[in-house]
């Protein structure tokens, strides 16, 4: 009886094991044989990009969305009156005919957009468009707070003419400018089709929300809840389709208004694809088996054992290159233990930062001494990195008063009239495998010499609380950085110690808030690096966080993809091509 | 369907009715269980499995240390190992020769370590995810621990998860039970709703977000697993009181006036255990699986400690060493499974309707 | 019915909103990514303080909590799960979107357990302590304790691509590829294919308790007396067993099914987790992890739900198949 059974299922395994090639390929074209014409050089339109996203985007509203794989997406979609050049990082103009005209007090920026820009829906630009994604931004009742804080400066905007904006913000600030170039082009037919927030001005938008008309509401209301799904703006890629949970789909905008124009980037790939793998092994099991064409982030382990075979090596291209994040241990100076410098420094001699980069990173990383990006001309190279140095370090701890005195194989010292033994907690945030095995590393060492460190392992935003609250004895962090001009403030005043702000360790230095200060007011760039160089110095000295190291980021690219490029700040599949001939998927919608 | 994931104890196997059991020999009841259970070869491999593994978790400091039981250092003679215990209840201190020291390196000393020289939570930079060798019988995890020396403490980890829910769920089901069978009525209708809803809340969803938000704790694990799963060990014993409770001899100790407690739990609880006993075993084996299943999430296990589960955990990060992967999911594989055959040897022995049969 | 809705609502909500961790500070740092990939961005850190006091005002976090647990309960009555926190959609309607694909999978690993688990129980017991028995015992016992995260990790390693052996897609309901103009068979057989492993992964260990559970059903009713009389009378035995017999033993069986129902969510999480299928475990599972308190909320109520219907549906199916039930109707 019970055979019967399982011979179905054994005919059932055979049926669908035997699927093998006629999955792999997918839909494969037959090779064209008039491909002889094809150089390697000239960029072909055509075939899809299968892109791996860790997470389903939260939602596709280009101002409310706060996540990376959101902003994965959107960044094809919509423009902002400037960019980067993607090699020497300078701001250029997109949108925007040319870089602003700032005023002298620095208070002013007039932009000039261009008048050949036009939407998706082929509808040309206006300034009023512009002007509506200004107020959009601004409106209180839009549900983008954390992108909002970054225009607190701006207090009005004002069309001049058509096509010309002029912009006011409250104090002179360098970066504005980047800031300001940096607003998403909305279009206000499509987003504002009732033109409700005609009325009111950029300057009201700034005042208290109480007092502003209901349409006002109207609009937040209409925007947070409608516009999740259906994005549409100037860049090259349309939205197609999102299948919740698994991809979204952009396809190559014929159209686009940028085509065959002057510094203006050509995109070629016909279908853009962000499909959702949540785990990463699974996801490296995808890319092998041909359904993702591009992995951005390869975990370590991936890289090293998971893609060396033979096989992989002739799909795929893995490319190197330095991430713009940094990892520290942050010490929490207003602890008794860690107020004197001797300590935070004994505790940089105790990390052993070059075997954990070799080991724990397998090597994708490198050594840092500084808050600044590797690569910015900020960054003092002159530093003298902390060696590995566990009898410096004891010699420093015994500077400063802490003697094992009792015998427990604990150091401890007497600070006001108690002894205290050397034992603190580390804290770290669950979800991060890197991290948790420096903080054991560290842990390991520190036992070792003396110093009963734990661990402790906390959910994310339980753990974001603790650290905004002082919560700690130290804290395994990292932040990202930019690759543009970097901006300390925020970090390391003192001023930013209250409040919950960034400086969660209480960072006090009076030299390096003026330094800082005067940093934020100063138009020449030669003059901050110099500010910056003192900064690193005595931050150096200080030790206020063990800095760590840059994470080296490797992604995996399919080999049928042409001009690929490792940038500052990283890949850009924009640029990428596939030659006709190895061209894998066809759109059933004829391309151009 | 999952049982994995499911509440552990609330797999039900048929409705038992116990009668008091009659005794075969003079020895009592227990022995009388023990004699027929040994007649069961299967089950009664599991039970020297599960005690090779409670001797495992018990002796794991003497089985699996990085300090020697014995050593002779600069012509004096010391036990590493029990110095330590007693360091570490305060009532001892290190003599300044032997502070944090490291027996291995140590120029001059002649020691005698235990069979797996490593701790759990020994890191060795320079030995990453090597594969199984002499010098480590399991192999070693991305940190270099050894993995042997972890399974052997984890056990204490694993089963201690699994005896303490289940106590946890015991205590709370007999409890509840038996006041939902000897007082009946409304009392039974308003308690079997308690049960209804436990058994409606999705148990494992429950224990992620419970686990996944409160700072990682092994008690908190347990207390969470013994606290949603305790609902067969009450419907079992609430059963039992229902019917025992009509029997002669409850009814005329009552009548005689001996106060509802002492009733319970010295008259009718000790013939009402035969169920618990089998569900029991049973939950130890569940709550054993959950907590794999929880660390391989990577929620409910704080950062330094190494269990079964959080080896698994590291596994499905690094596929191709597949020692981290065979050697825990084996070992949880093989407890469970002892424990299984254990229960089931005993539901056969104390289930006198099945005995019928044999 | 309705306590035990409430209780279960009560619990979900008090548990979400008791533990500690703040789903604004979650929005701020821009979701989860930051936590398991790189480091805060420093800019978006600038005073975030009143956007996320406005935030959760926005959503009502700032009233007590008796005043939240009355305004979601009144807003259920009008059947309004509200919307998710992390992307502003109808909880709802998320679901909706996700449940499906959950009861599609549950409801092939239930059949599929039944299936195999009540032929082998009834060949358990009608031929006892043979060797096939024993066999089959055994094997049941020890897929029984095979621990489920280990059978999916080294199935999604060896047989879904990658390093070993292609025989099934590593996640995924369908092909990349997967139109809406395909044949209705070419549509099933791509289902039917990503399907196949995960729902045998989640039956497998139902196999023993199932199987089991029927075995001693059968072999209790097999000892009754009413079985003695039908053999006496002279009736084959292929006809005591399973006209009479089976009949009977099966209606335990399905009280079974009520205690699955709650299971449905829970149990999936791990499978949906590892191979990417976007069903109601996953959802819960991340809306955990992200504070998204009015889906938590939804799932549990909606697990509630789905209980008493279970709870519901298997009275029913018992009074329709247990004969003593409905004799008792025609007598009366």
């Amino acid at each position: 009886m019970s055979r019967r059974i399982w011979q179905p299922f054994f005919a059932l395994i055979l049926l669908f094991g035997c699927g093998r090639e006629e999955r792999a390929g997918e839909q494969s074209r037959p090779v064209p044989q008039t491909a002889a014409t094809e150089t390697a050089s000239t960029p072909t339109t055509g075939d899809w990009l299968v892109m791996h996203e860790l997470s389903d985007p939260e939602q596709l509203n280009p101002l409310t969305s706060n996540d990376a794989s959101s902003s994965a997406v959107l960044g094809f979609i919509f423009e902002s009156l400037l960019t980067r050049d993607p090699r020497t990082l300078e701001l250029k103009p997109l949108i925007a005919e040319e870089r602003p005209e700032i005023s002298q007090d620095r208070l002013i920026y007039t932009f000039r957009i261009r008048k050949d820009v036009h939407f998706q829906d082929g509808q040309p630009i206006t300034g009023e468009d512009l002007l509506f994604s200004v107020k959009a931004i601004k409106c209180p009742f839009v549900n983008a707070p954390f992108l909002r804080v970054y225009f607190n400066s701006l207090v009005d905007a004002q069309l001049l003419d058509p096509y010309t904006i002029r912009f006011v913000t409250k104090e002179p600030y360098f970066l504005n400018e980047s800031v300001l170039g940096g607003i998403t082009l909305l279009p206000r037919h499509y987003y504002d089709p009732e033109n409700l927030l005609q009325r009111v001005t950029v300057r009201e938008l700034t005042q208290d929300p109480g007092k502003l008309p209901s349409e006002v509401k109207n609009f937040g209301d209409q925007f947070n809840r409608n516009y999740n799904r259906n994005p549409m703006g100037t860049g090259p890629y349309e939205f197609s389709m999102w299948k919740t949970g698994r991809e979204v789909e952009l396809t190559l905008d014929s159209n686009y208004w940028g085509n065959s124009k002057a510094g203006i980037d050509q995109p070629h790939v016909q279908r853009l694809k962000f499909r959702v793998v949540n785990n990463p092994d699974a996801a490296l099991i995808r890319l092998k088996s041909g359904s993702l064409d591009f992995m951005e982030v390869l975990q370590p382990i991936q890289h090293i054992r998971g893609t060396s075979s033979e096989r992989f090596k002739r799909e795929f291209q893995k490319y190197e290159y330095f991430a713009p994040t940094y990892t520290y241990i942050g010490w929490n100076n207003d602890h008794p233990i860690f107020r004197d410098k001797q300590v935070r420094q004994a505790m940089t001699y105790l990390t052993d930062r070059k075997q954990i980069v070799k080991s724990v990173l397998f090597g994708l990383g490198e050594v840092v001494d500084s808050h600044i990006y590797l690569f910015r001309p900020e960054y003092d190279k002159s530093l003298p990195s902390y060696p590995f140095d566990p009898q410096k370090a004891l010699a420093l701890l015994n500077e400063v008063g802490w003697r094992d005195t009792d015998g427990d194989g604990v150091l401890d010292k007497v600070i006001d009239g108690k002894k205290i033994p050397l034992r603190f907690e580390i804290k770290i945030n669950s979800g991060n495998a890197v991290r948790k095995s420096v903080a054991l590393v560290l842990l390991d060492e520190l036992k070792k010499h003396g110093i009963a460190a734990s661990v402790r392992e906390l959910d994310w935003t339980i753990f974001l609380n603790d650290v905004k609250n002082h919560q700690f004895d130290a804290v395994v962090l990292g932040w990202q950085m930019s690759t543009t001009e970097p901006d300390a403030y925020q970090v390391w005043h003192s001023s930013q110690a209250a409040n919950k702000g960034s400086n969660a360790i209480s960072y006090k230095n009076a030299r390096v808030d003026e330094i800082l200060e005067l940093y934020r007011r100063e138009f020449d760039a030669q003059k901050r690096i110099q500010m910056y160089k003192e900064f690193q110095q005595i931050l150096h000295d200080e030790q206020p966080y063990t800095f760590l190291y840059v994470s080296k980021r490797v992604s995996a690219v399919h080999r049928r993809f042409q001009g690929v490029e490792v940038f500052p700040d990283g890949l850009r599949p924009i640029d990428w091509w596939v030659p006709l001939a190895q061209q894998k998927y066809v759109s059933t919608v004829t391309a151009q | 369907m999952s049982r994995n994931e499911s509440s552990p104890a609330s797999f039900e196997s048929a409705e038992f009715e116990t009668a008091t059991v009659a005794v075969e020999s003079a020895g009592g009841l227990w022995s009388d269980v023990w004699r027929r259970f040994k007649r069961n070869p299967i089950a009664l491999t599991g039970f020297y499995v599960v005690s090779i593994l409670a001797f495992m978790a018990l002796f794991a400091d003497f089985l699996a240390n990085d300090i020697p039981y014995y050593s002779v250092y600069k012509g004096k003679s010391y036990f590493p190992i029990f110095r330590s215990y007693v360091v570490g209840v305060k009532l001892g201190r290190w003599p300044a020769e032997l502070l944090n020291v490291d027996f291995k390196k140590l120029e001059g000393a002649k020691s005698i370590f235990p069979p797996i020289p490593y701790r759990p939570s020994s890191i060795s930079l320079l030995e990453p995810l090597e594969p199984p060798s002499a010098k480590h019988w399991f192999g070693t995890d991305k940190l270099g621990r050894d993995i042997m020396a972890g399974m052997i403490h984890g056990s204490r980890i694993s089963l201690s998860i699994g005896f303490v829910a289940v106590g946890i769920a015991v205590v709370i089901g007999i409890i509840l039970g038996a006041i939902a069978g000897y007082f009946g009525a409304w009392v039974d209708l308003v308690i079997s709703r308690v049960f209804e809803i436990m058994l409606s809340i999705p148990t494992f969803f429950l224990l992620i977000t419970v686990a996944a938000l409160l700072p990682p704790s092994i008690f908190l694990t347990m207390a969470i697993i013994g606290m949603t799963s305790w609902v067969g060990i009450a419907r079992f014993t609430r059963n039992e009181f229902l019917r025992i409770r009509n029997l002669d001899y409850v009814t005329s100790a009552i009548a005689l006036g001996v106060t509802d407690r002492k009733v319970m739990f010295k008259h009718i609880l000790p013939n009402a255990l035969a169920p618990v006993i089998v569900s029991v075993v049973l939950g130890i084996a569940g709550a054993i699986l959950v907590e794999s299943a929880l660390s391989f999430l990577g929620i409910g296990v704080p950062a330094e400690l190494v269990t079964w589960g959080s080896i698994l955990h590291e596994a499905s990060g690094a596929t191709f060493a597949w020692w981290l992967a065979v050697f825990p999911g084996a070992a949880i594989f093989l407890t469970v499974l002892a424990y299984y055959l254990v229960g089931e040897g005993l539901r056969e022995v104390l289930d006198p309707r099945l005995r019928g049969l044999r | 019915m309705v306590p035990t809705f409430v209780g279960i609502t009560l619990i979900g909500f008090l548990i979400m909103r008791l533990a500690p961790g703040d789903p604004a500070e979650l929005r701020a740092a821009g979701g989860l990514g930051a936590a398991a990939g790189g480091g805060i961005s420093v800019e978006k850190r600038g005073a975030v303080d009143e956007a996320m006091a406005q935030w959760r005002a926005q959503f009502g976090l700032d009233k007590s909590l008796h005043v939240q647990y009355a305004v979601w309960m009144k807003n259920l009555l009008t059947l309004s799960f509200g919307e998710s926190f992390k992307d502003n959609q109808s909880v709802w309607g998320k679901i909706a979107e996700r449940l499906p694909v959950t009861v599609r999978l549950n409801s092939w690993s239930i059949l599929v357990v039944y299936l195999v688990a009540i032929p082998l129980g009834i060949y358990s017991a009608t031929h006892p302590n043979s060797f096939a028995d024993q066999v089959s015992t055994l094997t049941a016992f020890i897929l029984f304790a095979v621990p489920l995260v280990w059978a999916a990790t080294m199935a999604l390693v060896f047989i879904c691509g990658g390093d070993f052996y292609y025989l099934f897609p590593p996640g995924g309901l369908e092909s990349l590829d997967f139109s809406d103009d395909w044949s209705v068979w070419k549509k099933i057989k791509d289902h039917a294919w990503h399907l196949f492993l995960p729902v045998v992964l989640l039956s497998y260990d139902g196999f023993a308790g199932l199987s089991r559970y029927m075995r001693a059903s059968m072999l209790e009713v097999l000892r009754q007396d009413y079985v003695q009389v039908a053999r006496a009378k002279g009736l084959a035995e292929r006809v005591v067993v399973y006209k009479h017999v089976l009949r009977n033993s099966l209606i335990p069986q399905v009280t079974i099914l009520a205690s699955i129902l709650p299971g449905l969510i829970g149990g999936s999480i791990i499978i949906e987790t590892i191979f990417s299928i976007p069903g109601l475990g996953q959802l819960g599972y991340e809306s955990v992890l992200a504070r998204d308190y009015p889906t938590v909320m939804a799932l549990f109520t909606v697990s509630a739900v789905l209980t008493l219907i279970g709870i519901l549906v298997s009275d029913i199916l018992l009074s329709v198949v247990d004969p003593r039930i409905v004799f008792g109707r025609r007598l009366q």
